[in-house]
């Protein structure tokens, strides 16, 4: 048989809030630049890693005994952000696409956070035998 | 959390940046009629250089922020402005008056472009505080 663990969600959760840490983190670089003369923006890259970890999705058992293994920790770089419009000075950040980063990561983190707590509560409430 | 932290201190990198430039502007503004310096000339507006700094991403390899860092405060070599003012004691033989070569609109579109920028970060750093609250928040 072959289920998706609880750990396995959890990790999946986990990452989740990572990613939204480090994209909150890009665009905090960025609005600190906002006046430095030829930074260009970036942004947090995932696509690279994802395409690389999808061939691991299939997690493989010999034994229905064995616990799947979490999935390896969110891993990636920065790249630089294409198709921006660069000011004089040669600077392309812009400060609503990087406060919208900002939003978009905090509830993409709240989001994470509210289901994982409601995992914490489901383990809980089976530690104490349902009540 | 360190990389939380580290999106802080870029902020506040930024913030301290934004600061020096408000500063900047003011001492322009407020020696736009100085004939007299240190050395005798006339004030000379300084405008601030701002610089990328790569030391806050190091400490957390690749997906960190970047701060920002005062690189420079330079000074103008525009030339002063000429005014006919034959009663100025600083004035020449003609009746010019040397002034400080200070651009009034200039530097107050320089104060409010970085006040923007301070309130940017100021909103940044709400952001990123809501984060780690939340993040407390994951146990309850």
């Amino acid at each position: 048989m072959s289920t998706i663990t609880d750990g396995a969600i959890m990790a999946a959760l986990g990452r989740q809030l990572t990613k939204a840490v480090a994209q909150q983190a890009v665009a905090a670089g960025n609005l600190a630049n906002i006046d430095t003369p030829g930074y260009r923006a970036r942004e947090a890259s995932f696509g690279d890693v994802l395409d690389g970890e999808i061939g691991k999705l299939a997690l493989t058992t010999t034994s229905s005994n064995q616990i799947a293994s979490p999935l390896p920790g969110v891993s990636g770089g920065t790249k630089e952000v294409d198709g921006l419009q660069s000011r004089r000075d040669g600077n392309n950040v812009e400060l609503d696409r990087e406060l919208l980063t900002m939003n978009k990561a905090s509830s993409d983190f709240a989001a994470a956070g509210a289901a994982l707590a409601a995992k914490f509560r489901l383990i809980r409430f089976a530690i104490n035998e349902g009540r | 959390m360190s990389t939380l932290n580290a999106a802080l201190n870029a902020s506040a990198s930024a913030l301290n940046a934004e600061r020096t430039r408000i500063e900047v502007a003011v001492s322009n503004l407020a020696n736009a009629e100085s004939t007299r310096g240190a050395d005798g000339k006339p004030y000379r507006r300084r405008d601030v250089v701002l610089a990328a700094d790569h030391s806050f991403e190091k400490a957390l390899g690749e997906a960190g922020a970047i701060g920002v860092k005062v690189a420079a405060i330079v000074e103008d070599n525009e030339p002063f402005q000429r005014r006919h003012d034959p009663s100025h004691p600083d004035a020449d033989a003609e009746g010019f008056v040397a002034m400080p070569n200070v651009n009034t609109p200039e530097e107050m579109v320089n104060m409010l472009s970085a006040s923007r920028a301070y309130q940017a970060n100021l909103t940044a750093i709400g952001l990123i505080r809501e984060l780690v609250q939340k993040a407390l928040e994951l146990g309850k």
